[in-house]
């Protein structure tokens, strides 16, 4: 007997985001100043985190120092099938914390060194069980840990430029979904795709304009990176025992590309208490084209591949942040963000619920004294609810997933602390 | 300044923001749900006319469980939704003890290869809870099942019944249906299975909404007999058109009530497209031949040609489901052992079949639209889920035997999860021709076939 569906048939699987809180599965928060401030950064030079925002800003941050934070992403997603009596669906919704941390040393305004780790991709996302998605995903955790060194000079008192080594340190995934074959044993046939990545390199690197103490301007690239994993585990459970000769696959081989990042930054102070910041950015993600799968064996009647489309486009966002300082000790920042999807409609799967999203964030910092201070800050995203209809995944031929309406907002309380010397 | 200070005055907006931004983490955004409306129609008294497909018969057999998966309970539940649906909708359901009804189907690894096999005495009905009674209907010898004693059951599904074996006046009175088909024979009283024909039958009730998919049996019947007419089965061969549209017209005036009560009819499926017909080829027959014997010529089929009642089947033939455990002991092999007529829908019986066919769905169109009721198009659909498949929430569906999900282990009627498909196809032409808003089932909620 020919083997039945499919494990992965068409398969989703990597990829995602409860921690979306940029377009795609980007995290996005990689300075607990920066995101107080709409997430804005590349026309600033705030802290250590300059050596993700724009290493051309790094030579400029004032101060020796040591930083970290961590931030509590609180998901609420929810999502109605099109067809079904399931009614509305809500996620076991799991916080994830993504976190930063920086070190910096060198001479202010001459040169800096750097090294940091920050969480820029990862998802963590469980549907329900039974959910009606259940055949397309069930559970998806992304996660990766990147560490950065970095090299910044300034070649003038109003030019510096930097750059840094990014690496892939760490990258793990947990994918999981049901598979539409039934067992006369009862039970849920259930197939878990577990990996870590390979350890890959890619850099990052920036230009910083201060013309005056009052204007600052800055470009930032940050280069695209291939997660691959190899040798993946594959679990089946439930497995009716006729078919076990139509699912031999015990490892997989995936890659996920990752994009890269184009920003400008401005920043403006119009007075020595107050300072706004306005940045664009281009991500990269029509990189994002296929899923693709290789198995060690047989998951579809013997093929031993699949693909999934994604065909991701790219994607543009816009960040608006103010900071004010209200004392010598304490400093109030807010900002607002746009960002635009980079999934296309029919294209949505569960495991990246994208939508065009509006941020507003709020932050403030707290120096206790000359060296020591804690960063507070909160983001609260609104994702446009967002619907597919199965017409449109059949004229894309993306029916590895399901027609519906999404509808997600999230928020971030984030903390952090540094050291300065 | 010291902290406290600081906490009273200027930390105050930042724990403000706080506070509400923790708020805002607490919100599950809600999405409205869409409209479920019933229209112009009314659901509280639904009533489902057909055969073994609208009874839910399945893997071969009528039992609870599939019962309770027919595309009627599905509507109904599915009526339910716009709150004017049936406040119950009653199936002829076997007693608990004997659930399993006239048994059915099961896979199981045969020989160390999956293979359908049937109930019977000889396997001790796989061990279902089966409910004959030991009887035997004198009329066609099938054995006699468990009298149905519940309410009047709103699905009047009755497997096996065609239009014409509906109105007895069609066959001059004789042969009533109730003494030859045990599952009509269950429904009725002693006094009722000579006299009451289903036309009848149905009349009893008064619906405020209706479903028919009558006349598959017209000319299904023949088709899985081979084309063989089984002198036991009055009602075996295919039905002329002047009885077929006089007995259409009986069923939907009846229901209808003269044509006041709103519903939906179904035509008949092209029978060629089951895998009843399509699991076992004719090239797969023949490459089995020719491994086992290089010289084999292909497989020899008895025809009902007089003039060349044996011959070499080509694709043009159609073998049956049921072919298989012959050929496996060599029937077909030579001309002197050839398949046995009941076996094999020749093309010249496949030609009459698919005529016939589309003579009785014009009359179901007419009649229908004289009764001014949308006519689901089975046959259509089924032609283009034949051809491209169908996805239901991320699950491929084909007309594939066992691994297609939608049809069960007779090749010829549903799973429950093709059954839900079903449900949602009478469910768009319903809302398309009433302006309702009837929300379609999940099919993946209901089981296709189960594996050992």
């Amino acid at each position: 007997m020919q083997a039945k569906s499919l494990l992965l048939a068409g398969g989703t699987l990597l990829a995602a985001t409860s921690g979306a809180l940029a377009s795609g599965f980007q995290i996005g928060l990689s300075g607990q100043k920066n995101i107080g401030m709409g997430g804005t950064g590349t026309g600033l030079f705030l802290d250590q985190a300059a050596q993700f925002y724009n290493p051309g800003a790094f030579a400029f941050v004032q101060g020796s120092g040591i930083q970290g934070g961590v931030n509590m992403a609180i998901p609420r997603i929810s999502f109605r099938a099109q067809g079904g009596n399931a009614g509305q669906e809500t996620l076991q919704n799991k916080n994830v914390f993504p976190f930063n941390g920086y070190a910096g040393f060198g001479k202010d305004n001459k040169y800096k060194f750097g090294i940091g780790a920050y969480t820029p991709f990862g998802s963590e996302l469980h549907y329900g069980s039974g959910w009606s998605g259940r055949y397309s995903l069930t559970d998806i955790n992304l996660r990766s840990v990147f560490v950065q060194a970095t090299a910044s000079v300034a070649i003038t008192p109003q030019i510096a430029i930097g750059a840094g080594i990014v690496a892939l340190a760490y990258g793990d995934v947990d994918l999981q979904r049901d598979i539409p074959l039934q067992s006369q044993a009862g039970g849920t046939f259930h197939a878990q795709l577990t990996g870590k990545a390979d350890h890959k390199l890619g850099y990052n690197a920036g230009i910083m304009f201060k013309p005056s103490d009052k204007f600052s301007l800055g470009l930032s690239y940050r280069s695209a990176i291939d997660a691959h994993i190899s040798g993946g585990d594959i679990t089946l459970t439930n497995r009716p025992a006729s078919v076990a000769g139509s699912f031999t696959a015990t490892s997989f081989d995936a890659t996920l590309p990752l994009p890269d990042v184009y920003s400008v930054g401005i920043g403006v102070q119009p007075t020595d208490k107050l300072l706004l910041a306005f940045d664009a950015n281009l991500v990269g993600w029509s990189r994002y084209q296929n899923l693709d799968f290789t198995y060690n064996g047989g998951v579809l009647g013997g093929q031993a591949t699949s693909s999934s489309k994604r065909q991701y486009q790219d994607a543009l966002a816009f960040r608006l942040g103010a900071q004010y300082k209200v004392t010598d000790h304490f400093t109030l920042r807010a900002g607002t963000f746009y960002d635009f999807a980079c999934v296309k409609d029919g294209f949505i799967t569960p495991e990246t619920p994208d939508a065009d999203r509006i941020g507003v964030t709020a932050g403030f910092t707290y120096a206790v004294g000359e060296h020591f201070g804690i960063d507070g800050s909160f983001l609260f995203e609104d994702f446009m609810q967002r619907s597919q209809n199965q017409n449109q995944l059949l004229d894309n031929g993306t029916t590895d997933r399901i027609a519906g309406t999404y509808k997600t907002t999230i928020s971030v309380p984030g903390i952090g602390v540094y050291v300065k010397f | 300044m010291t902290f406290s200070s600081l906490t009273a005055t200027t930390l105050r907006p930042a724990l403000a923001l706080l506070g509400l931004g923790l708020g805002l983490a607490s919100c599950q955004a809600d999405i409205d749900a869409p409209a479920a409306s019933a229209g112009p129609l009314d659901f509280t008294s639904y009533v489902a006319v057909g055969n073994s497909l609208t009874s839910g018969y399945s893997d071969g057999g009528l039992y609870n469980e599939a019962q309770a998966a027919s595309y009627p309970a599905i509507l109904a539940q599915q009526f339910g939704a716009t709150g004017k649906g049936p406040a119950s909708f009653v199936q002829p359901a076997f007693s608990d003890a004997k659930k399993d009804g006239s048994g059915y189907i099961k896979l199981q690894v045969v020989n160390g290869a999956l293979a359908p096999v049937q109930p019977s005495a000889a396997n001790q009905f796989l061990g279902e809870q089966v409910a004959f009674t030991g009887a035997t209907l004198a009329a066609s010898g099938q054995p006699q099942l468990e009298a149905y004693t519940g309410a009047q059951p709103d699905n009047l599904g009755v497997p096996g019944v065609s239009v014409l074996s509906s109105v007895s006046a069609l066959t001059g009175g004789l042969a009533p249906f109730g003494v030859i088909n045990p599952f009509y024979e269950r429904l009725l009283t002693a006094a009722e299975k000579p006299t009451k024909d289903y036309v009848t039958y149905i009349g009893q009730k008064t619906p405020t909404f209706f479903t028919c998919w009558m006349g598959s049996n017209d000319v299904l019947t023949y088709a899985t007999a081979g084309g063989v007419v089984s002198p036991l089965n009055p009602f075996g061969g295919l039905t002329d058109t002047t009885s077929f549209g006089t007995g259409y017209r009986a069923i939907l005036t009846t229901i209808t009530k003269n044509g006041t009560v709103k519903g939906a009819v179904a035509n008949i499926p092209n029978v060629a497209g089951v895998p009843y017909f399509t699991t076992v080829t004719v090239a797969a027959v023949a490459a089995a031949f020719k491994a086992a014997n290089a010289a084999s010529p292909g497989v020899f089929i008895q025809t009902s040609n007089a003039t060349t009642p044996v011959r070499l089947a080509t694709s043009a033939d159609l073998l049956t489901l049921t072919a298989q455990a012959v050929v496996a002991t060599g029937a077909g092999s030579t001309p002197t052992n050839p398949l046995p007529n009941q076996y094999v829908l020749d093309a010249t019986e496949l030609a009459a079949v698919q005529a016939r066919t589309t003579q009785l769905n014009a009359i179901i169109t007419k009649t229908a639209l004289r009764f001014k009721v949308p006519v689901v198009d089975m046959n259509a659909y089924f032609t283009t889920v034949s051809n491209q498949g169908i996805t239901t929430n991320a699950v491929n569906n084909s007309v594939a035997f066992v691994t297609g999900n939608i049809f069960s282990l007779d090749g010829i009627h549903f799973t429950p999860h093709g059954y839900a498909i079903i449900a949602n196809e009478w469910i768009r032409v319903i809302n398309n021709y009433y302006g309702s808003t009837i929300p379609s089932a999940d099919p993946n909620n209901y089981r296709a076939v189960l594996f050992p």
